[in-house]
């Protein structure tokens, strides 16, 4: 539906992935003081799938987040599609280009911002790393100065561009690494964690600033575990596991995949008992009266529950809320077989 | 060419920025630097003010030799000799994705990433120890002038080559600081005049480890002790630096990353 939407707007697949797989060798020892000892002589290596045999395509302009379970292969599909590691088999089109093959031409392209890695650089102000990359990008000075100031401005950095980055806040670093990201004006950004501890009040700028740069046709490719973000950021989400996709879908579309499944917050004039019809689980249980439940309405409707509960215990309150989104994700991660 | 002098330029001028950030660090770091090279050689003034010597070398001659070492040191490990530790840390990091993010050539930029200002230290003691080298000694004369800058060429080459070699090797041997004490190992032998070790020992150092090409024969050539016939130095520099730059590609494939 997407990909319609999207071709109707007239814009082109920018990122086409074909069956692609990494495998590391990895050293493996036991814990025990003999075998570190053996390991001294010989080392047992074995064979890790990070990716298996993964394949999409990523519109121009889209905004995608990929999830997944610390170890699932997303920073090593990330660095596969930003040219930093070569896959061990398939393919991967972005831009027209193979990323490493056409490494120089192709980085040239992309910008990429790790909330862990940072390119600036620790004991000098934010402008002097600014200037190194124009030079390493060769940035004409006009298009520099240009980008600089919007991007200064966009994301009201610029009191804290003369001060030595060891003295920046978090949220003023993270501001100044997207400056870095997107200062030869890329067509592609890689966002590997960008608001990873960052307060409210500087996500939500640094979440502000991503959209309007979307607006601008910029596409955006995320891995988070701030589930709130993808909410707010993303328009697609490829869930990846054991190096597979296991969902690949708008946010809404892995909501209804949960089929009827609610939340209820009820307090009851009666003791509920554990014995409950089929369809409903009790989640949490506050004291003696009041109790949170999940419903499945495709089992047992709402208006059935309400009734029969109510004839029952006697309903005193209740509200009803869409399971959150950390309960679906963490059912595509562990696998269960409630999702369709 | 002009998008590497460009990128050399604002490379010198952050780096000498972070260094300024801790000016007193730098100075001691300098200080220090010219203190640890001048050590070699008052050992050897020592040696020779106790009265025993280099066969065949006067005091200046011996001198001459250290400090061509030391100078070669002082322009080789500013530029390219920082990138062993970069690639020794960045590779254990995983931070080693960074530089391939930029579009330039991934030696060039580890290069650049290495380039350490503080270095120039060694310049500094290799020139003072050069003066005084050449107080001591005849005059040269235009030739062997020449023959000696063609031959420095060829020092600083071989010394760029030993830290592909060295930058390459930690791609797979990941993490491994002893690359620096191999590097001393080895190079120690150069600080000495060929002539007093065995042939056999002449020979290695000369065709297998071309450690004597980096001081001894830059040295012999300004004391006159060499023909034209030493330049085929250059061709194996060239050689060597081919190797390493063939080397480190090769070894660049290693790289594997760190876990996300």
């Amino acid at each position: 539906m997407l990909r319609r939407i999207n071709r109707k707007c007239g814009v082109y697949t920018l990122i086409d992935v074909k069956n692609l797989t990494r495998t590391f060798m990895i050293h493996e020892r036991g814990h025990t003081l003999s075998e570190v000892i053996r390991t001294l002589v010989h080392r047992p290596m074995k064979e890790v799938r990070a990716v298996d045999d993964i394949s999409f395509t990523i519109e121009q302009g889209e905004m995608v987040a990929f999830l997944g379970p610390n170890g699932a292969g997303k920073s090593t599909t990330l660095k596969m599609l930003s040219g930093v590691l070569h896959p061990t088999s398939g393919e991967i089109k972005s831009m027209g280009l193979v990323p490493w093959k056409q490494r120089r031409e192709y980085v040239r392209k992309i910008g990429a911002v790790f909330g862990q890695k940072s390119q600036l650089l620790w004991d000098i102000p934010p402008s002097d790393a600014f200037y190194l990359n124009k030079a390493i990008y060769g940035v004409p000075d006009k298009e520099y100065k240009e980008t600089l100031d919007e991007l200064v401005e966009l994301l009201q950095v610029g009191d804290v561009m003369r001060k030595p980055t060891r003295q920046l806040s978090l949220g003023e670093r993270m501001k100044c690494e997207f400056i870095m990201a997107m200062l030869h004006r890329p067509e592609l950004v890689f966002l590997d964690e960008p608001t990873i501890g960052l307060d409210m009040i500087a996500k939500e700028n640094i979440r502000s600033f991503i959209r309007s740069m979307n607006q601008k046709k910029v596409t955006f490719i995320l891995t988070t575990h701030d589930l709130d973000e993808v909410e707010l950021l993303a328009e697609r989400v490829m869930v990846i596991n054991h190096g597979r996709i296991v969902v690949d879908d708008a946010l809404s579309g892995i909501r209804s995949r949960l089929g009827g499944k609610k939340k209820v917050k009820i307090t009851t004039e009666k003791t509920v008992n554990e014995g409950l019809p089929p369809g409903l689980l009790i989640t949490e249980r506050m004291n003696l009266l009041e109790l949170e439940l999940e419903i499945d309405t495709a089992i047992l409707p709402l208006k059935t529950f309400i009734s029969q509960f109510n004839e029952t215990y006697g309903i005193i309150d209740m509200a009803i809320e869409e399971l959150p989104i950390e309960a679906i994700i963490k059912q595509l991660y562990t696998g269960e077989s409630s999702i369709s | 060419m002009r998008g590497i002098i460009t990128c050399w330029a604002a490379v010198i001028r952050t780096k000498l920025a972070e260094q300024m950030a801790y000016r007193s660090h730098f100075a001691l770091s300098v200080l220090l630097l010219i203190v640890g090279d001048l050590v070699a050689p008052l050992v050897t003034l020592l040696v020779y003010r106790a009265g025993a010597s280099f066969p065949g070398w006067s005091l200046h001659e011996a001198l001459l030799v250290q400090a061509v070492f030391v100078l070669a040191k002082g322009v080789a490990f500013p530029f390219f000799f920082g990138m062993v530790g970069t690639t020794l840390s960045q590779v254990r990091e995983g931070t080693f994705d960074l530089l391939l993010l930029r579009p330039r050539p991934v030696m060039f930029m580890s290069m650049l990433g290495g380039f350490d200002p503080e270095d120039f230290g060694r310049l500094l003691s290799g020139a003072v120890l050069f003066g005084y080298a050449l107080s001591g000694i005849v005059a040269p004369d235009w030739q062997s002038w020449l023959q000696f800058s063609l031959l420095f060429i060829a020092s600083i080459t071989i010394l760029c080559s030993v830290s592909l070699f060295l930058s390459g090797i930690l791609f797979r041997w990941v993490g491994s600081s002893r690359v620096f004490d191999i590097f001393d190992a080895v190079t120690s032998f150069g600080m000495y005049p060929g002539t007093i070790f065995s042939k056999a020992m002449q020979n290695i150092l000369t065709y297998v480890l071309p450690i004597g090409l980096i001081a001894f024969v830059p040295a012999s050539a300004l004391l006159g002790k060499s023909g034209w016939g030493s330049l085929w130095a250059l061709a194996s520099a060239a050689l060597l630096l081919l190797l390493g730059i063939l080397f480190w590609n090769r070894m660049l494939r290693n790289y594997t990353s760190a876990g996300g």
